[in-house]
């Protein structure tokens, strides 16, 4: 039993053991052990190309590792059939980094879809579920709006009124922050927050944006090189002496992450132009 | 030489994968046919799509192929005093060969490449992605219905091509050279075979908008999710559906008429 578990006698929601994912030859994770516990805001950072995405995908079933378990709320992700993964899919909502609106339908019909495929609720039932989504998230009055007539953060906010229609125990969020102006984000942070604790739902953020993130996790996972380099609460991370976490906390140019891209010594590379 | 010879290996190996996979999604599509059956409305919403916004292109370019037949049918035909038989070969080439041929051919360029690009752009945009994360399978929900419309639509298509061809040959063979309409029309009437021509045209049209709608679903679901990727999708589906049309015309001539 690992130190959270034992402090913490709730199970957590999402337990990912000995994780190992490749794409090609790269091994994109490389013996992950992570908790994800319930009703709480866990972040999972660290810099482009880490894979966090990824990781949400593997969490959702869209992608099998190539190694170790992943379970959600008690059930072993991809050892269900696909019936079974779709009915757990119901109670997982997720936003995507683009929001993924259905572009040929309005913001009304786009947060109503998940309602209209899974449920058999009336129409007026589902007008009037739709347009309190819509207040959660402040955009009752966009609901006639088609996507391309929305900006990044707003097709974000309606993105997350569609992920909780269906009353999901947990929303992943792939990259919420990036791209916002700074209305747009303050509006997304506090969304996130006041939609964990009013709501009870678990949420995991997948981002590289430090301040942003750190203001509303409970919990926050640092990943490099396929592994977790470390866990804790922000301000745990926020006082951390690794190297590692202090450049990637501390948004330093250069580190364990070089600035510059692996190359032959600068003077070789001239001479040989010149020659 | 070993090189090359590994470089088209390669190659090789990728079109059958490629090939394997596209059979592979026919599976989960053809299954998507109970969600159909249960909400016609969204095949309903594709046929519009994909079949009614195509009806332009294909009443213009049948009646233009059909005035030009008529032309070239009576220069040839009254070299041999035969101008009365003008009816028979505009009817005859249209709807064993031009007309499924054609109609396949403008279909892939025009509904074929949208179908790809709008498959392709969804998946870039995480759409697919989305709905899988909604408990909702884009095969069964985004592909099949935009199959079957595709499959249902180029028939009938090609049906208008066809009608719309007869009287493009009308127009211009008894309208303005003077061929006897009655002739014409009779001639057509005996000369036609409806087991032989007109259902042999539509098995060809059937076939070709089968080949032609799964190879523009295929590409756009298949396709690198980059703007550069959707267009190369897309770009494929034209090469691809045109060159399978008409290697399978010759196939399918052959087949029947031999």
């Amino acid at each position: 039993m690992s130190e959270a578990e034992s402090n913490n006698p709730t199970p957590p929601l999402v337990r990912i053991r000995g994780l190992r994912f490749r794409r090609g030859s790269r091994w994109i994770f490389d013996g992950v052990d992570l908790d994800i516990p319930r009703g709480k805001v866990t972040a999972i950072m660290g810099p482009s190309g880490t894979g966090k995405t990824t990781l949400l995908k593997l969490i959702g079933g869209q992608l099998r590792p190539d190694e170790g378990s992943i379970e959600v709320d008690g059930e072993n992700v991809h050892a269900l059939k696909t019936p079974e993964l779709y009915r757990l899919r119901m109670r997982m909502g997720m936003l995507f980094q683009s929001g993924a609106l259905l572009t040929d339908i309005s913001v009304f019909d786009n947060v109503a879809f998940p309602l209209r495929e899974h449920t058999r609720l009336t129409e007026s039932m589902i007008r009037k579920l739709v347009l309190l989504k819509l207040e959660a998230v402040g955009l009752r009055g966009a609901r006639d709006l088609m996507p391309s007539e929305l900006s990044g953060g707003m097709a974000r906010r309606v993105a997350l009124a569609r992920a909780i229609a269906l009353d999901p125990m947990m929303i992943m969020y792939d990259e919420p922050f990036t791209g916002q102006d700074p209305i747009s984000m303050g509006a997304l942070v506090q969304l996130i927050r006041m939609l964990n604790d009013a709501a009870r739902i678990s949420s995991v953020v997948v981002s590289h944006d430090v301040a942003e993130t750190l203001r509303i996790a409970d919990q926050v996972y640092v990943i490099s090189d396929g592994k977790v380099v470390e866990s804790g609460s922000p301000a745990q991370l926020r006082e951390s002496g690794g190297d590692w976490t202090r450049q990637f906390i501390q948004g330093l140019p250069d580190g364990p992450v070089p600035f510059h891209y692996p190359a032959a010594p600068l003077r070789e590379d001239i001479l040989e132009v010149s020659s | 030489m070993i090189g090359h010879l590994a470089k088209l290996g390669g190659w090789g190996l990728q079109a059958l994968t490629r090939l394997g996979r596209a059979h592979l999604l026919l599976l989960p599509m053809m299954r998507g046919l109970l969600d159909i059956l249960r909400r016609p409305r969204l095949l309903l919403d594709q046929v519009f799509s994909v079949g009614v916004l195509t009806i332009l292109i294909i009443a213009v370019a049948g009646l233009f192929v059909g005035m030009v037949l008529g032309l070239q049918g009576y220069y040839i035909l009254s070299r041999f005093g035969g101008e009365t038989a003008l009816g028979l070969m505009v009817a005859a080439s249209l709807v064993r060969e031009l007309g499924p041929v054609l109609t396949a051919l403008l279909f892939a360029g025009r509904a074929g490449s949208a179908l790809t690009a709008e498959i392709g752009l969804m998946k870039a945009t995480e759409q697919l992605s989305g709905l899988e994360m909604m408990a909702v399978n884009p095969e069964h929900r985004v592909l099949a219905p935009r199959f079957f419309a595709g499959f249902l639509s180029v028939p009938l298509l090609a049906a208008l091509f066809s009608m719309l061809g007869v009287i493009g040959g009308w127009m211009v063979g008894g309208g303005m050279l003077g061929v006897d309409q009655g002739a014409f029309w009779n001639g057509m009437q005996n000369g036609i075979d409806f087991r032989e021509d007109v259902i042999n045209g539509v098995i060809k049209s059937v076939v070709f908008g089968f080949v032609c709608t799964w190879i523009a679903i295929f590409q756009g679901y298949d396709c690198v999710p980059t703007s550069e990727g959707v267009s190369r999708a897309t770009t494929r589906t034209v090469v691809h559906s045109s060159l399978a049309v008409l290697g399978l015309d010759f196939v399918l001539t052959a087949l029947m008429f031999s």
